[in-house]
């Protein structure tokens, strides 16, 4: 059928908290309802996340290639009537390219995708998540085929080895390595365990993946059980996730009920099994000692390394944790081959690297860049820049166990190596944008209170060095900061970060750290100038109004929730400091920026 | 095998840590949640050193620091000593009052934090060894409760619980003296739960409580769980040791197991 015409409509969770699954259900009875031609078919699947979250819900048409941005049900019969029974592209849903400064029909024209190089999510937003025959027409489950029936467990490692993947859960460790170790540890009964407990607050690129595209990760999993001898994997999904849950779950049966999960898979009488095991809840769950004892039913604390868990985990067998995207990327290198993986990227960072940008930027949502690609490029070109026409700050990488990159650095091109060498991290890849309205010192603050709510508190370093950190930082955004601080910080910080029992600890103090080296003046004028530049911290901030900028619209009158501006329409308004609660409402709103931070 | 500690030539056997050779070496290195019959905690942080180790240098936790053939450790280096005060200045802050954190901190030449407050309260640094030790009993009548900062040893809900026998044991392995155990007229007292005490049949001495006899018997089993030194106090127990010892009998193998 030649004008079979394909209906994608994003179901992601992003989507569906935006009505996408009314959407669908629409869709269906439009098209029910219809006495359609033979030559249109509209075929809707159920998809995962395109990226573009912010502009949901997607839908996509093919093989026109038309895509259109926060579709409403009101929509629905339009669209069937003009672009699917006519050939019509209906302009208003279209999505407008500021870069290019024009409307543009079909996504993979948007300046959004056009830096990006999809592997991890290539399926996602392509394939029916719930269907394993799509993931199968797409090549899937052949790189599984291949290694059972082609090649050696050493050569599937030497494959992986040779490619240059490193482990995208945050440590960057060499994935080929690390399956070299447990290949070679002594034991019948191994393990393989997928990372799914995504735990940095702002990442959903793995949550994307395992309800987008389930089944590649069963695969990556299957070819590592080959390649060390595990028969039995496990997927510990975070326990909110629970569309992740369902899908992997179906998928697990689906692949069973092909025979390619379950024994002799493929006529190779290799044997492979996977289960969901759901998440304790912490954060620390997500550190790869912990994981396994939440696992394994005690608390899920963190024990020391060595033992690693590729020579004594999971039940004391040699096993291999390794990250949802990692597994993501392993069938495709597989297929393509490591000379063709290692091509991509930077020197020592191979492939790419999914990122979940958000914050103050024009384009927010999930991004699959090549490593080594400038934090530049990510920013102004996919993002399309800083929202609001506001000043570009910093960038924040690597999630609680990151830091801050400025302005000056915005041309690095990132992989593992450089980020580190900025103070940052990897991390599992969220990515957010600040703008000079962003006090850096709060910031801060804010991630060290989430840590010092999540550290397990086992190991003294970690919770009574984080803690007496929080009330530093604390007491400088209060306006209680004394000389010494910033000192004292350092101090406790390089202490926290070497003597801490697990990475939690030994990554906590970054974000404090990294801003205090990016910008230091900011933490002085809170302590000295017992000042916030960027009027934020409430007892530090004092605002006023320019004469010489203000135009007397009132918006700011009008916004302000305790009266506090007066002024006579069209002359310049006045702000009284003592009755300002400092809520800041006016300024957001001011539309000349009129209010000033003293 | 052998180690290098501090510039000295040391040998090692595989498997020990690196505080196992220290420690046997008499090369001083502090710590606080570890115990000998309870190894591997690694929870205070206070063992830090500094391993020099296939081209690499790590600083690692002594305790749990596997050795390796011709490893080099440092165990006073600027590195390590500035961060060890950083340390012990913060335990200063958690239990002002102990005599161990105080007695560290003169060792050490460390100055307390004038900066930040102590809690003058509390003398429990969550270091652990009291739950493992009442784990390893088989007891488990406590446990860590809450986590991250709000995180404490307790008793299920903090209510006296059914499984606690009243032994003591944590309150003996504890490093900072923190779990309350107190005696009054041949009564016991320990997480809010009150036992009787038995005499020791020597020296007539109160010296453990019914609870914890009967759970001792019962873990021995019917060979030995009914030995007359079971119903001694540790003191006259070893006194008799002594005494079987000299007369030749080398019953002492059985007390160790008795005593454990
Ligand atoms: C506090 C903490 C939280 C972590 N959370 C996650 C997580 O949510 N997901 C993940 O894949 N790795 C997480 N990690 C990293 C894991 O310990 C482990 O290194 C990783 O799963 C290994 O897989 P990879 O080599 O594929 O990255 C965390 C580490 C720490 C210290
Ligand atoms: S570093 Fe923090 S999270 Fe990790 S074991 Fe220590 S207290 Fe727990």
């Amino acid at each position: 059928m030649q004008n079979k015409k394909t209906i994608f409509i994003c179901c992601g969770t992003g989507c569906q908290a935006n009505g996408s699954m009314k959407i669908y259900q629409a869709m269906l009875k439009a098209i029910s309802g219809l006495n359609l031609d033979v030559e249109v078919i509209p075929d809707i699947k159920k998809t995962g996340c395109h990226g573009l979250c912010q502009k949901g819900p997607l839908v996509h048409i093919a093989p026109k290639e038309i895509t259109y941005i926060h579709v409403k049900t009101a929509d629905v019969p339009e669209i069937i009537e003009r672009s699917i029974i006519k050939d019509e592209v209906i302009d208003r849903l279209l999505y407008f390219d500021k870069q290019q400064n024009a409307k543009v029909q079909s996504k993979s024209d948007w300046t959004f995708e056009k830096k990006q190089y999809r592997i991890a999510l290539r399926h996602c937003g392509g394939i029916a998540n719930d269907s394993i025959d799509d993931y199968i027409d797409k090549g899937g489950y052949q790189g599984l085929e291949k290694v059972l029936k082609t090649m050696t467990p050493e050569e599937v490692i030497d494959v992986i080895k040779k490619s240059g993947l490193r482990g995208r859960g945050g440590g960057g460790f060499p994935t080929g390595l690390k399956w070299t170790f447990a290949a070679k540890a002594q034991g019948d009964v191994k393990y393989v365990i997928c990372n799914g407990d995504e735990g940095d607050p702002g990442a959903f690129m793995d949550r994307s993946i395992m309800e987008g595209d389930p089944h590649t990760v069963l695969e990556g999993m299957a070819i590592c059980g080959y390649a060390i001898g595990a028969n039995q994997g496990f997927l510990y999904i975070r326990d909110e996730y629970g569309l992740a849950v369902e899908n992997m779950r179906k998928a697990i049966a689906d692949a069973h009920s092909k025979g390619l999960l379950g024994k002799n898979i493929c006529d190779s009488g290799f044997a492979f099994d996977a289960e969901v095991v759901r998440g304790g809840g912490a954060f620390v769950c997500g550190e790869e000692t912990s994981l396994i004892h939440s696992i394994e039913g005690s608390t899920g604390e963190p024990t020391p390394k060595p033992p690693f868990p590729a020579n004594q985990g999971l039940w004391g067998k040699p096993t291999i944790i390794n990250n949802v995207e990692t597994w993501a990327n392993v069938p495709v290198i597989i297929n393509k081959g490591a000379d063709w993986f290692a091509a991509i990227g930077s020197e020592k960072s191979k492939g790419t690297k999914v990122f979940a940008l958000v914050g103050k930027i024009n384009n927010t949502g999930l991004v699959e860049v090549p490593m080594g690609i400038k934090l530049r490029e990510i920013i102004y070109d996919i993002g399309g820049g800083v929202g609001k026409n506001r000043k570009f700050k910093a960038v924040q990488t690597g999630g609680p166990s990151g830091g801050c990159i400025p302005e000056s650095k915005l041309d690095l091109p990132i992989d593992y190596d450089s980020l580190i060498a900025e103070g940052s991290m990897m991390g599992s890849g969220g990515m957010i944008v600040i703008d000079d309205r962003t006090c850096m010192v709060e910031f801060a603050r804010y991630y060290l209170k989430f840590l010092s709510e999540e550290s397990c508190g086992k190991c003294v370093p970690c919770r009574e060095g984080i803690k007496s950190m929080l009330k530093i930082l604390t007491d400088i955004c209060e306006g209680r900061g004394q000389a010494g601080d910033i000192e004292l910080l350092e101090e406790i910080g390089a202490m926290v970060k070497a003597n801490s029992l697990c990475g939690l600890g030994k990554t906590a103090p970054n974000p404090v750290l990294s801003n205090i080296a990016n910008f230091r003046d900011e933490f002085e004028a809170h302590i000295n100038d017992k000042r916030c530049p960027a009027g934020v911290c409430k007892n530090l901030t004092k605002l006023y109004i320019d004469s010489k900028v203000c135009i007397g619209c009132g918006l700011c009158v009008k916004s302000c929730p305790v009266g506090a501006i007066s002024g006579e329409k069209k002359q310049p308004h006045v702000l009284d400091e003592e009755k300002c609660i400092k809520c800041s409402s006016c300024r957001e709103r001011c539309a000349v920026d009129a209010v000033r931070v003293r | 095998m052998q180690i290098i500690i501090n510039g000295k030539t040391y040998a090692a056997n595989p498997g020990e840590k690196i505080l196992d050779v220290a420690r046997r070496n008499r090369v001083e290195i502090p710590t606080l949640c570890h115990s000998e019959a309870l190894p591997g905690l690694a929870s205070c942080r206070l063992c830090m050193v500094e391993v020099h180790e296939g081209g690499r240098t790590q600083e690692v936790a002594a305790c749990t620091y596997p050795v390796t053939d011709g490893m080099e450790v440092v165990t006073d280096s600027e590195m390590i000593t500035a961060k060890r005060k950083i340390l012990l200045a913060l335990y200063n802050l958690i239990a002002p009052d102990s005599e161990r954190i105080k007695g560290l901190m003169a060792r050490y030449h460390v100055e307390p934090f004038d900066r930040l407050q102590a809690d003058a309260e509390n003398k429990c640094i969550l270091c652990g060894l009291c739950v493992k030790a009442c784990e390893e009993l088989g007891t488990n009548a406590i446990s860590t409760l809450f986590r991250g900062t709000k995180k404490k040893i307790g008793t299920a809900f903090e209510q006296p619980a059914a499984e606690c026998i009243g032994c003591g044991s944590c309150a003996s392995v504890c490093p900072t003296q923190a779990i309350e155990m107190t005696e009054a007229d041949g009564k016991r007292t320990i997480w809010d739960k009150t036992f009787e005490l038995l005499r020791c049949q020597d020296c007539g001495e109160y010296y453990t409580t019914p609870e914890a006899l009967a759970h001792v018997r019962q873990k021995l089993g019917d060979t030995v769980g009914n030995i007359e030194e079971l119903e001694l106090c540790d003191y006259c127990k070893s006194r008799r040791a002594a005494e079987k010892l000299k007369n030749g009998l080398r019953l002492n193998e059985l007390f160790d197991a008795t005593v454990k």
